[in-house]
């Protein structure tokens, strides 16, 4: 096993691949032209909606860099057969900015503290809003914040990104500990990043209410859906040269363990929010519950406990079950809809007090979606999905035991 | 004591890949009870000795269930009917507070039941075992790898047993007295 291991492998992307860009671009424009047409029929719902689905898709471009610098850091085939697949979703960032920016013009419609605080009937909560305005949620510093976070995300991703390119062509050479350099503080910074974008852009829609777990929540189901995107990616790809040459039963297992982790550790943070606001039960903490919990918003948390934990918690204990990725990608795929639910669940019952789900809810992160993933599959394409100059890559093609010896 | 006829063969291999090509090959060739020794862990070699499931899973189950309901059941009965305390007004049986215990209790008996459970299935404790008649065994803990055919297993026959695992080119072969 002294040679490189670089095997005849065509290690470019399949063209499934570029099929499905188009079919993503082609339902990203005709879901985009509905969106933008409900915009100036329903601008506030419009605009919530907008908050969510943009929330959605950062979530899933933030996450698989936070688990390819994970990877960087433990190593394992598990993350190197993925790596291009979220290399390519985190270089979407840079589409994602752009997608911020109507958000700082939206604000009226999303943020009670954007607004003039003449329009505030309770006398209270405009005392309240005129010291926080002054001093943190101003607009200005929400936008030049805004401009921070992308800076170092679009930042991590670019070196990141621009490393892993080196390793297409040769020499072979280890750059590990440079990437490993970089992805340490990368992930602290991704953890801070995250924590202060959330109370930013999500939390302050109630800026009287804190949590400071909140970041966690929103930073850990990032990671998670950005883990189950990745099993739905290398499902569509499994069948075709060269995923199919590289994806091992062992790697779908690992890949399984870590939906696991994040699933529990996401409902470790959020039953820990839960428990402590409830065990305190101060008027302005449990008010956020109580929002979520009545109105018909509380069949919504139930669905959540029971789907977004409860089933797959269950079902993932199986191995036989994590180690097919046939199965798992049903899996997957559903708790990618449950990310959804969650990110609704927080965001909407802000501005209802009972339930209500309007169509532009579904319309809008659909058409951010689209567009999304068209500029992934493009990304994906763009690249070989493994760097086979890379002294890593051996983890993957290295045969097994049992493999060698047949 | 018995000393009715050996326990099984045994066969040294210098390699894990040897080892579980032959494990393998000793599977196909009809031998079923069968048993592989190796000084670390090699995923692919219970596959090829078609040891395809235990019991532990069952086992940690149970015991998880068993501990998330007794410390679910201690906590309410001890709120509600032994000693309840009205804590800032909340009904006695407050599930939300019970279920950290709750959690842990699951935890704590899984964990046992996996460890107890694994030793108890394995027999374990087990002050003897006949493998360890062959002195070569001994380098079972560091480099060598070693395969067991039982003479329990029906296709078990003293000198056909020998020429096949032969055939399968080991370092060395040694009969297990009992």
């Amino acid at each position: 096993m002294s040679s490189p291991g670089v095997v005849n492998l065509d290690l470019s992307a399949p063209p499934i691949v570029r099929l499905m860009e188009r079919r993503s671009l082609i339902i990203g424009v005709i879901f985009a032209v509905i969106a933008i047409v409900g915009a100036f029929l329903r601008t506030d719902e419009f605009f919530h909606a907008y908050l969510l689905g943009f929330m959605l898709w950062l979530g899933v471009a933030l996450g698989s860099m936070a688990i390819l610098m994970i990877r960087h850091l433990t190593g394992g085939g598990w993350g190197v057969v993925i790596r291009r697949l979220q290399g390519a979703a985190m270089r979407t960032l840079p589409l994602l900015a752009l997608l911020f920016v109507p958000i700082p013009f939206g604000r009226r419609f999303l943020y009670i503290w954007a607004r003039p605080l003449d329009s505030i009937p309770d006398a209270h909560l405009r005392q309240h809003l005129a010291e926080i305005t002054r001093s943190y949620l101003s607009v200005q510093g929400f936008i030049i914040r805004a401009v921070i976070y992308f800076a170092i995300w679009i930042g991590l991703s670019f070196f990141l990104s621009k490393w892993s390119a080196q390793h297409d062509q040769p020499p072979m050479r280890d750059t590990s500990a440079r990437a490993k350099a970089l992805s340490g503080p990368g992930l602290v910074l991704y953890a801070f990043t995250i924590s202060f974008a959330a109370i930013d852009w999500v939390m302050s829609i109630d800026p009287s209410w804190i949590s400071t777990i909140y970041g966690l929540i929103i930073l850990i189901g990032e990671v998670l859906s950005a883990m189950c995107f990745a099993v739905v990616i290398e499902r569509i790809l499994v069948d075709y040269k060269p995923m199919s040459e590289l994806l091992k039963p062992d790697f779908v297992h690992d890949h399984g363990k870590w939906m696991l982790t994040f699933l529990m550790l996401w409902a470790y943070f959020s039953f820990s929010q839960w428990l402590i606001i409830w065990a305190g039960n101060l008027p302005e903490e449990i008010t956020w519950y109580i929002r979520r919990l009545y109105g018909g918003w509380g069949s919504i948390g139930l669905m959540l406990v029971v789907f977004h934990f409860v089933v797959p918690f269950v079902l993932l204990l199986s191995r036989p079950f994590k180690r097919n990725i046939r199965k798992l990608v049903w899996l997957a795929t559903g708790l990618m809809i449950m990310r959804f639910v969650d990110l609704f669940w927080i965001i909407e019952p802000n501005f209802s007090p009972t339930i209500r789900v309007t169509w532009l809810d579904i319309v809008v992160p659909v058409a951010m979606g689209g567009l999304w993933l068209a500029y992934f599959f493009h990304n994906l394409a763009s690249m070989p999905l493994l760097p086979a100059f890379d002294p890593y890559v051996r983890e993957v093609w290295e045969p097994t035991h049992s493999e060698a010896g047949a | 004591m018995k000393h009715t006829g050996n326990y099984g063969m045994m066969a040294e291999f210098d390699s894990p890949t040897t080892l579980v090509a032959a494990a393998r090959q000793t599977y196909e060739a009809g031998y079923k009870r069968i048993d592989a020794y190796s000084p670390f862990p090699i995923e692919e070699l219970a596959e090829a000795i078609g040891f395809h499931h235990n019991s532990v899973p069952l086992v940690v189950l149970i015991g998880g269930l068993l501990g998330c309901a007794s410390g679910y059941l201690l906590q309410w009965w001890i709120s509600t009917v032994s000693y309840p305390i009205n804590v800032g007004g909340r009904p006695y049986h407050s599930w939300p507070a019970f279920i950290v215990v709750t959690f842990e209790m699951t935890i704590l008996f899984s964990v046992l039941a996996a460890v107890f459970g694994m030793l108890a299935l394995n027999g374990l404790p087990m002050p003897y075992h006949p493998v360890f008649n062959v002195p070569r065994f001994a380098f079972a803990t560091r480099d060598r790898f070693f395969l067991m055919i039982f003479s329990s297993d029906p296709k078990y026959r003293g000198s056909e047993t020998k020429a096949f695992l032969e055939s399968l080119n080991p370092r060395s072969i040694s009969e297990v007295p009992q």
